[in-house]
């Protein structure tokens, strides 16, 4: 039992100071974040740098709203959402069910772990290559490549994870008369769902870095094919902007995961 | 009348574990009945095959020889419910839920049978925290809950292994003096295993006393308080509480020397 004693004055005291360090801290943070784009502005206006190969918050900005009018950056935006979206349910589906398999039948996984194992411990980029000379140049070879950063350590985790399930949770499945499948349906799955959401976490993240590079090699849309582009003709506030924009991306994946990991755990405890 | 036909008889059941590294022969030759109604408790030292003999007769796994044999007047299998060492609640799923697992699994949700566990937490004071997550309870209250999950699907015959091993002695104490109420007034018939002398003592009508592995059956005691009129909650403070200890003390202390 938790005792709460919010008079005292040591507690209030200790309070007053854990707010204030919090608030000194996101204000240190913000701070750090208005100062970089300041010194670049500064450093951009008074030719210490190149704008042409640095570019400038400004520059960057008026870009952004003029590319946001036009809707061409809009497009981008949404096919490398749609694409790494796409990924990254695929991955999971295909993790699950390959994890799944192989914890049925135990054989089949042991079969495949190594192989498995030399897969992922494989640079994906790797791959992207061959996918295209596959699949050719489009959205299917970028989806493809999205999944193959990630697929492998996906089916791997999770099947690690299912495997280390306690035996005396599956042997009290049994005393109450169930079977595999109910071993399955009510302690094994449900039991991984945590590690079902870190994993998610972290190939949310891997599909977005899948897919930038099968936009690099094989996209012709997207924020991936728009950095390479931009490179190419020198439009450097392209580059740099399809970046930010990249940033703010993985930022938002990140919180929304976060705030279901958090939601999770509090109901897994 | 007392029923002298057994419930339940192990004749000449042997059992060993199999593995790359070797063979374990964890059951040499166990012969013992048990009667309708009756609380058994299993004493041995630890490693000794106590929980591969609740095993056994659950059926989770079949004797290497020998027979296991349930008489029945109607000739149905016995259910058996088998409370593990450790209460297993799921932490996702409520109190409630946890209870339902095994109705689940039975596909048997009736509304017969929800109103049976409403009925068994109502009478054992815990319909309070039903809606808690386990987290939330006391290693005791944890212990009751499994019980209560285990009584669930109306079990002929309940397997206890150590059931209370996991719990501070004080907690012990009141919980085993709950589980051994609670068994009691369902009329269940019963076989805990502990290696808790005293334990075996409070709570058994027959004391079964295993030696070390290979495991045999050493020695049957039938503790009879209720014949000189001494209550099973007053036990622990008479003379013949400390009679029955010693008898098993001294039976069982060349076996705890390896
Ligand atoms: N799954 C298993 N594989 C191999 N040996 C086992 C297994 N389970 C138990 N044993 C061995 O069988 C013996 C009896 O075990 P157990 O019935 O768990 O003893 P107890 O419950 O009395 O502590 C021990 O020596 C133990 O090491
Ligand atoms: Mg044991």
């Amino acid at each position: 039992m938790k005792t709460q004693i919010n008079s005292s004055e040591g507690q209030k005291d200790y309070m007053r100071k854990a707010k204030l360090h919090k608030i000194f801290i996101s204000f240190s943070r913000v701070l750090v974040f208005v100062g970089f784009l300041a010194l670049w502005q500064t450093a951009s206006s008074l030719k210490w740098i190149d704008s042409f190969y640095f570019s400038s918050p400004y520059a960057i900005a008026k870009l952004f709203v003029h590319d946001i009018h036009d809707m061409s950056l809009l497009s981008h935006i949404g096919v490398t959402l749609i694409e790494s979206g796409i990924s990254f349910l695929l991955i999971i589906i295909f993790a699950v069910i390959a994890a799944s398999f192989f914890w049925f039948y135990p054989s089949l996984g042991k079969m495949f772990e190594p192989f498995l194992i030399v897969l992922n411990s494989l640079p994906k980029s790797a791959l992207a290559p061959l996918i295209i000379v596959w699949l050719g140049t489009g959205p299917r070879t970028v989806i493809l490549c999205g999944m193959s950063v990630g697929i492998f350590g996906c089916i791997l985790n999770l099947y690690q994870a299912f495997e280390q399930t306690d035996a005396e949770r599956l042997k009290l499945i049994e005393t109450l008369g169930g079977n595999k499948l109910q071993k399955y349906t009510k302690v094994v799955f449900p039991q991984n769902i945590p590690t079902f959401i870190s994993l998610a976490k972290v190939n949310i993240g891997l599909a977005l870095v899948g897919v930038i590079i099968g936009e690099f090699l094989a996209g012709r849309q997207g924020l991936g094919y728009l950095i390479i582009y931009g490179s190419q003709v020198f439009k450097l506030d392209m580059v740099i902007l399809s970046i930010v924009i990249l940033c703010v991306i993985a930022m938002l994946l990140y919180g929304i995961l976060n705030l279901l990991n958090r939601k999770v755990i509090a109901r897994w405890q | 009348m007392k029923d002298s036909r057994p419930f339940l008889r192990l004749k000449h059941v042997t059992f060993s574990y199999y593995s790359v590294t070797g063979e374990t022969q964890a059951l040499e030759d166990i012969n013992f009945s048990v009667q309708k109604g009756s609380f058994v408790v299993l004493v041995g030292p630890s490693g000794c095959g106590k929980s591969t003999i609740l095993s056994l007769i659950s059926g989770l796994i079949k004797p290497v020889s020998g027979d296991i044999t349930f008489y029945s007047e109607d000739f149905a299998a016995p259910r058996i419910g088998y409370m593990l060492q450790h209460d297993h609640l799921l932490e996702w799923r409520s109190v409630y839920r946890n209870i339902m697992l095994g109705l689940e699994i039975n596909k048997i949700k009736t509304a017969e049978n929800l109103a049976f566990i409403d009925e068994l937490l109502e009478k054992y004071h815990l319909s309070n925290v039903k809606d808690l997550k386990p987290s939330a309870l006391s290693g005791g209250m944890r212990q009751r809950i499994a019980l209560i999950r285990t009584l669930a699907l109306r079990p002929d015959l309940l397997l206890l292994d150590e059931p209370f091993s996991a719990l501070d002695y004080q907690t012990r104490l009141s919980v085993s003096k709950d589980v051994y109420d609670i068994i009691k007034s369902e009329g269940k018939t019963a076989i805990l295993v502990t290696h808790d002398i005293s334990e075996a003592v409070a709570m058994a009508d027959t004391v079964i006393m295993l030696t070390k592995p290979p495991c045999s059956v050493k020695g049957i005691i039938p503790i009879e308080f209720e014949k000189y009129g001494i209550t099973r909650d007053e036990v622990r403070n008479s003379k013949l509480f400390q009679q029955y200890f010693d008898e098993i003390w001294g039976e069982m202390k060349n076996e705890n020397t390896n």
